[in-house]
């Protein structure tokens, strides 16, 4: 599956022009209940950039902060979840805005015109009890600014792009199957045309086939409305087919960015290594074996590198000093003291 | 909407036999209009007579026809249920769903009323404000005096249901698309809430004719418009009972059972309409 992969890779082009950006995004989720203060710090420091027309992998266990990456990074934040410090700036007009520095009005005008998000579970974001036209008409219709038959149009066109026929806006979702509303939400995510669309983990649920049918639209869609997509699933192999460069999430640190190929190919980090020998291969008859432990608990991370504590290769540095990301070859930025020891000794923190 | 409730009434025994009895209860209230005797009207006809042809159900010792006073009572003792009932789904709609979504201190203000409410007793509170007003007592004052009082459970219900659907994606998808809080409450959520809303007013209104009853029986009301309960509470004044004019009582307790049970068994079916996936499945709308 991966070495027939890289085909969508080639897209990326090394100079191009840069959509978003975050800068050192720390969100935690902070809590208080009866005087006792909790902080969990799902996402801690993570810093990465999407260009245009580019689709962005983003690959990791479960509770590695990847939804709340994702949410933090499109403003969809409710508490307890809360930004502590660092940036996210989408350049969609020109020029660059902070998605934090933005008001009521002016965040609604981005959304779904600019900026349109698949939430998790993404299979539940029709109301069981409205039919699809009305979901249609009220997450979308106030973004698009046309009459009302014009859009009515809009959707069975669009619908069609997605290869579902314009009966289905007649149905309730309880009466579609799990593909075709996976394929209704992202005609929804894409009605307005965005410039940048995100998706958490639009494929889970589905099974293989389904699953093909539904990235290949995805990234169908994709490509001819040429937005930009930040694309979350914790199937690797699912990245090696769709995205063009990939980062490793790990407890709530990005551990790992690179071309998807050289990520796949060549990973560098000790967790990378292991998700991806995890992958089976047509003809490997050896045994996986599963790395042992499980992710550190957010509310009180371990000292140093994070991944310390399973990591086959810690030495006394990583329990003690956390690993800044390294570039070892252009493009592909790891943390990791063993595997790519900074050249210069480096100041953290 | 038709197509549910022929479908309903073909497939659902419960919803066809409470809608057969409730509409004989509403088409006999009906009756009322072409009554041949004003209803406050008494000495109208022969005192104490059984049963017969002439007087179906016989007559009163104030000289009323027992069938045309039925009517009359019937018909206000319903209506007075319903304006109970529908003034109550406003409170406990506005205040469940408002709760509900918010959360947070509005939740927490709204349910402490709410639970004050729930614990209040209200029967004692009913007589006190009737012996507060006395001749200033009239129905609609009442119904206003029972709606305040009975909206605070089915508010509870419809708060738990709001907080279910807040923490659903395609709220959090609203919230991302823009939407206003009132749109979301009313637009996606409120057609998910009113199939329980219809199942708590059938009930509710159950709850209302019963406590109706309860208090003009003891002449909590105002005793001059017939209800069932006015006219048990005139044949107690004239114990009948003793005298052995069983006519008299029997018929109102025979037609308020009636309305209980056909409402009861409307509000048990309404469960089949309450989950689509169910409904369709038992009933033919899926085949078509």
């Amino acid at each position: 599956m991966i070495s027939a992969a890289p085909s969508f890779a080639a897209n990326a082009e090394p100079a191009a022009e840069r959509v978003l950006t975050v800068r050192n995004l720390r969100a935690y989720y902070q809590t208080r209940y009866f005087g006792i203060s909790r902080e969990v710090r799902a996402v801690d420091g993570v810093s990465l950039h999407v260009d245009r027309n580019e689709i962005y992998g983003l690959a990791g266990e479960s509770s590695c902060g990847k939804t709340t990456l994702i949410k933090t990074i499109v403003r969809a934040i409710r508490p307890p979840l809360t930004v502590v410090g660092g940036s996210v700036t989408f350049n969609f007009t020109g020029r660059d805005r902070d998605i934090y520095a933005l008001n009521r009005r002016e965040l609604e005008n981005i959304r779904w015109r600019h900026l349109s998000y698949i939430l998790q579970g993404s299979m539940n974001v029709l109301n069981p009890v409205r039919r699809v036209r009305h979901s249609f008409v009220d997450f979308a219709y106030r973004h698009m600014k046309k009459p009302m038959p014009e859009f009515l149009q809009l959707i069975e066109s669009h619908l069609d792009r997605v290869r579902l026929e314009s009966t289905v806006l007649d149905a309730y979702p309880h009466e579609l199957s799990g593909g075709m509303r996976q394929r209704v939400t992202i005609a929804l995510a894409s009605i307005c045309r965005p410039d940048f669309i995100i998706a958490d983990e639009p494929t889970t649920a589905l099974d293989v086939v389904v699953q093909k049918d539904v990235l290949t639209m995805l990234r169908e869609v994709q490509r001819e409305i040429r937005s930009s997509m930040i694309l979350v699933t914790h199937d690797i192999g699912v990245h090696a087919n769709v995205t063009d460069r990939l980062g490793i999430m790990y407890a709530g640190r990005l551990v790992e960015e690179g071309r998807t190929v050289d990520v796949i190919r060549n990973p560098r980090h000790p967790y990378t290594s292991h998700l991806v020998s995890s992958l089976p291969r047509i003809g490997d008859v050896t045994q996986k074996r599963g790395l042992e432990g499980a992710p550190p608990n957010l509310a009180n991370p371990p000292l140093g590198c994070r991944f310390h504590p399973r990591c086959p290769l810690a030495m006394e540095t990583c329990r003690a000093e956390h690993p800044p990301m390294v570039d070892v070859t252009p493009g592909h930025r790891v943390a990791c003291w063993v595997t790519a020891p900074p050249k210069q000794p480096v100041a953290v923190q | 909407m038709l197509t549910i409730f022929r479908d309903l009434f073909r497939y659902n025994r419960e919803f066809r036999i409470g809608a057969l009895l409730t509409g004989f209860i509403v088409a006999f209230a009906t009756l009322s209009f072409v009554s041949p005797y004003p209803p406050q009207d008494v000495w109208v006809v022969p005192p104490d007579l059984p049963p017969s042809l002439t007087y179906w159900f016989g007559t009163t010792s104030r000289g009323q026809d027992v069938f045309w006073q039925l009517t009359f009572a019937i018909r206000n003792t319903m209506l007075f249920g319903f304006s109970v009932a529908i003034l109550s789904r406003l409170f406990s709609i506005a205040i469940g769903m408002w709760s509900g979504y918010k959360g947070g201190f509005v939740d927490r203000v709204l349910m402490s009323i709410n639970d004050t409410f729930i614990v209040i007793p209200l029967f004692p509170l009913l007589v006190l404000f009737y012996f507060v007003m006395r001749d200033k007592m009239s129905w609609p004052l009442l119904a206003l005096a029972m709606a305040c009082l009975g909206w605070s459970y089915d508010a509870r219900l419809i708060r738990s249901v709001a907080m279910s659907l807040k923490s659903r994606e395609f709220t959090q998808q609203s919230v991302f698309s823009g939407m206003r809080t009132s749109e979301i409450v009313l637009q996606e959520h409120l057609p998910y809430v009113l199939p329980i809303v219809f199942y708590t007013t059938m009930n509710n209104m159950n709850w209302s004719i019963g406590l109706e009853v309860t208090l003009s029986v003891l002449g909590f009301t105002n005793i001059d418009t017939p209800t069932i309960g006015v006219m048990i509470y005139w044949a107690n004044q004239h114990t009948a009972m003793v005298a052995g004019i069983w006519w008299w009582f029997f018929f109102p307790v025979l037609f308020v059972v009636i309305l209980f049970i056909g409402l009861f068994l409307l509000a048990i079916s309404m469960n089949e309409y309450i989950d689509p996936r169910s409904r369709l499945a038992r009933m033919g709308a899926m085949r078509e």
